[in-house]
């Protein structure tokens, strides 16, 4: 064991002294806890303000169903008949590729 | 008058949970503080810059052990540290004009007289009070960036990665100069890896106010004569 | 180039090796692991792998990923082109996000705005809601098809695929099976996504009935929430407009999508143009027959979106009847994969069906369970939507980048970057 012969004063905290610290500490953690949280639960929050103005606009809409499109309803009148018939085989439909064999 | 024979007396500077932490320093801080300019820089190889990766993170995870460690079980020197760095006085402000004398001494090979310091010199307060704060800066960015950037704000994390190399880099110099220095003051380097203490009159030239009113005598097994500042007698 | 077919783009997103920390956390994001890159040191993007979602460009704290491929110098070319009749094809996701651009909260519904602002430029409006709306008749016919043939021993007229349908509007989801799983190519649904049935119909019942221009002069610019629908339009297969076209006498060789922007890339558009979104007056289009849709078309733009869509014309298709409540909120939300059923009585057979549906967004965490069971032969459902973006196409990786938020939907896990 070293040998010394001076040391230095004990550090006297007093209890108001305690007290200021505990206070302190404990509000910076507390507060940095609560903006953390806050933070990290709100990192979605920017994609369901998107979706709401999204679902809004559904809400708002004069017709609600595909089928009931009539601007969609005149297009297969007049040009491609019905869903899957040839012509929509040929222009809306597609196959696809197994890009694993692809070189 | 000295009872103590051809022994000088001693003071002891650094207890052991102290020297411990300045350890975990050494062992953590150091390497990373390395470890992250290498980072920055990106120079060398994929797997150099990894390995540096690597022990950077090692020695951010002994750094925060030991830190952790300390204030729990010496909560009473982080408070006398803080105290340390917070009392300040036209002496600092004398001391650091010229510099602590180090230049003289150093360069002119003259010793000059400085304002009469506690047990942290103007210098080392400064660089406590960086330590400190950018030290705990450094410990909590650095965790966020390393497991938490998918969950944290992006601009946030951009402003803690600026935030962290930039006080990184400084307190890395920062570390390079207390090193020379503390390799300088020869006789506080033989305190802080031995067994921490120094005799009386080192301490004396160098932390005068603490000698004078910091310290007392060791309560050995002879009768309290607390009052008394000279060396209680071996017998 | 392995994995691509002639003339497809196979560089969209590059990281700027300036800016790249070497973080790893644009591989938390990443659908296929198509970054390489040890811990700490620049990181690269492996083409072969990549399905150009963008998540790892909207993700990056350090902006390191860029979008490699700007559109923009070329299409304000085409606008300035007195005979090129340029067709902005604007997608769901897109009115929602644009506001960001010029300083408006997320979510704001702009849609006339965009319309005025797009007319200002010299676009002509074909909404991709409306589009979309095509997609489920399409698409919604085949899955009905596929329920008559498989379910219910009827005969069928068509090609058909496999049960499970997944939705195929999705270009990264795409070319993640045709990489990844093959095998279920089969199950992925026939129909083109919205944009691509857009492109060829502008250029055919477009150029006759609504723009009187010759096909070969319509320039289609798709706007889209998404970095894969560049690659999507450089498919070479899609062509059957000029296809049609030329089997009609007119030989001239174009694609049905020429050129596509993102929603970052359009607001750049709109300020070289000197463009002030912010007053741009609205416009509401009405006589354009390509601008009118239904709120099943618009809610495409959301995760589960397709799904809700499909789920009231099929409910229509199969029982006569409308379905009542039309907020089909099961398959709503942000949860990882959504599952509902929904019992209908056909009005054919009298026979009552439950549709089995699942949903499926951020196909890195979420979509391989599904996959596998379809690939073992025991997959519950009869239709899937699968969306690659956590959230749907509102959080794109073509979208205004939200320096607040992530797309780390999912519950904490330990991320520890190693190697």
């Amino acid at each position: 064991m070293a040998h010394y012969d001076y040391v230095e004063k004990a550090v006297n905290v007093s209890r108001r002294e305690f007290l200021q610290i505990i206070g302190v500490a404990g509000a910076v953690m507390w507060t940095g806890v609560y903006v953390a949280t806050d933070l990290v639960q709100d990192r979605t929050k920017y994609i369901k303000m998107r979706a709401q103005g999204i679902y809004k606009d559904d809400l708002k809409a004069k017709v609600r169903q595909s089928h009931n499109n009539p601007a969609l309803n005149e297009m297969y009148n007049k040009f491609a008949q019905k869903p899957l018939s040839p012509l929509a085989e040929e222009l809306f439909h597609t196959r696809y590729v197994d890009r694993t064999k692809l070189g | 008058m000295n009872h103590q024979g051809e022994r000088e007396p001693r003071v002891l500077k650094h207890r052991l949970s102290s020297r411990l932490f300045h350890w975990g320093l050494v062992l953590g801080f150091l390497p990373a503080a390395i470890t992250g300019f290498i980072i920055w820089l990106k120079q060398g190889s994929d797997d150099f810059v990894n390995l540096a990766m690597q022990i950077h993170i090692i020695g951010a995870a002994i750094f925060t052990v030991s830190a952790i460690l300390y204030s729990f079980f010496s909560v009473d020197r982080i408070v006398a540290f803080i105290r340390q760095i917070s009392d300040w006085s036209h002496s600092d402000l004398k001391w650091m004009m010229v510099g602590g004398g180090y230049a003289h001494k150093m360069i002119l090979n003259k010793e000059i007289s400085v304002p009469p310091m506690c047990k942290l010199n103007s210098g080392q307060k400064s660089m406590g009070v960086l330590m400190f704060h950018g030290g705990i800066f450094l410990l909590f960015s650095g965790w966020i960036l390393y497991a938490f950037i998918p969950l944290a704000p992006k601009v946030l994390v951009y402003w803690f990665a600026f935030g962290h190399l930039w006080i990184g880099l400084f307190l890395g110099l920062c570390t390079f100069a207390h090193i020379l220095l503390g390799i300088y003051n020869w006789s506080d380097f033989k305190a802080m890896f031995g067994d921490g203490t120094m005799t009386l009159e080192e301490a004396s030239h160098h932390n005068p106010l603490w000698v004078e009113n910091k310290i007392e005598p060791v309560k050995k097994e002879c009768d309290s004569d607390s009052e008394v500042i000279t060396a209680c007698s071996t017998n | 180039m392995r994995g691509f077919q002639r003339q497809e783009l196979s560089r969209i997103i590059e990281i700027d090796r300036k800016k790249c920390k070497g973080c790893d956390s644009c591989k938390v994001f990443c659908p296929t692991d198509a970054i390489d890159g040890k811990y700490g040191t620049v990181h690269r993007i492996d083409s072969y792998k990549c399905v150009f979602c963008g998540q790892c460009l909207v993700n990056c704290p350090f902006g390191a990923p860029t979008d490699v491929v700007d559109p923009v110098d070329q299409i304000i070319e085409k606008l300035n082109d007195k005979k090129v009749t340029v067709v902005a094809a604007i997608a769901p996701a897109v009115r929602v996000a644009i506001g960001e651009e010029f300083g408006m909260e997320p979510g704001r519904l702009l849609t006339e705005k965009l319309y005025g602002a797009m007319k200002e430029a010299g676009f002509k409006v074909f909404d991709i809601n409306y589009a979309a709306d095509h997609t489920i008749m399409e698409e919604g016919s085949e899955l009905l098809a596929k329920i008559r043939h498989y379910m219910l021993g009827e005969p069928t007229e068509h090609h058909l695929g496999a049960l499970p349908q997944f939705t195929s509007c999705c270009p990264a989801w795409v070319r993640y099976v045709e990489l990844n799983y093959p095998q279920i190519i089969p199950n992925l649904s026939s129909a083109k996504s919205p944009m691509m049935m857009a492109g060829s119909l502008a250029k055919t019942y477009g150029s006759t009935e609504v723009w009187h221009v010759k096909p070969e002069d319509i320039y289609v610019v798709g706007v889209m929430p998404c970095t894969a629908k560049k690659f999507e339009c450089s498919r070479p297969e899609f062509d059957s407009a000029s296809q049609y076209w030329e089997k009609q006498g007119h030989k001239a060789l174009y694609p049905d999508v020429d050129s596509n922007l993102t929603t970052r890339d359009l607001a750049r558009l709109f300020k070289k143009l000197n463009i002030n979104f912010n007053t741009s007056y609205d416009f509401a289009d009405g006589d354009n027959p390509l601008a009118q849709y239904s709120g099943a078309g618009t809610i495409f733009g959301n995760t589960g979106g397709v799904m809700e869509a499909a789920l009231r014309t099929a409910y229509f298709l199969i029982t006569g009847n409308e379905l009542e409540n039309l907020e089909f909120t099961p398959v709503r939300g942000l949860k990882g994969i959504k599952e509902a059923a929904l019992t209908m009585k056909d009005n054919k057979t009298g026979k009552d069906l439950t549709l089995k549906v699942a949903v499926v967004h951020g196909i890195k965490e979420n979509a391989v369970p599904l996959i596998e069971q379809v690939v073992a032969g025991n997959s519950p459902y009869h239709f899937i939507e699968v969306m690659n973006c956590p959230g749907g196409c509102v959080n794109g990786g073509g979208q205004p980048i939200h320096a607040m938020g992530t797309s780390w939907v999912d519950k904490w896990k330990a991320m520890l970057p190693w190697s």
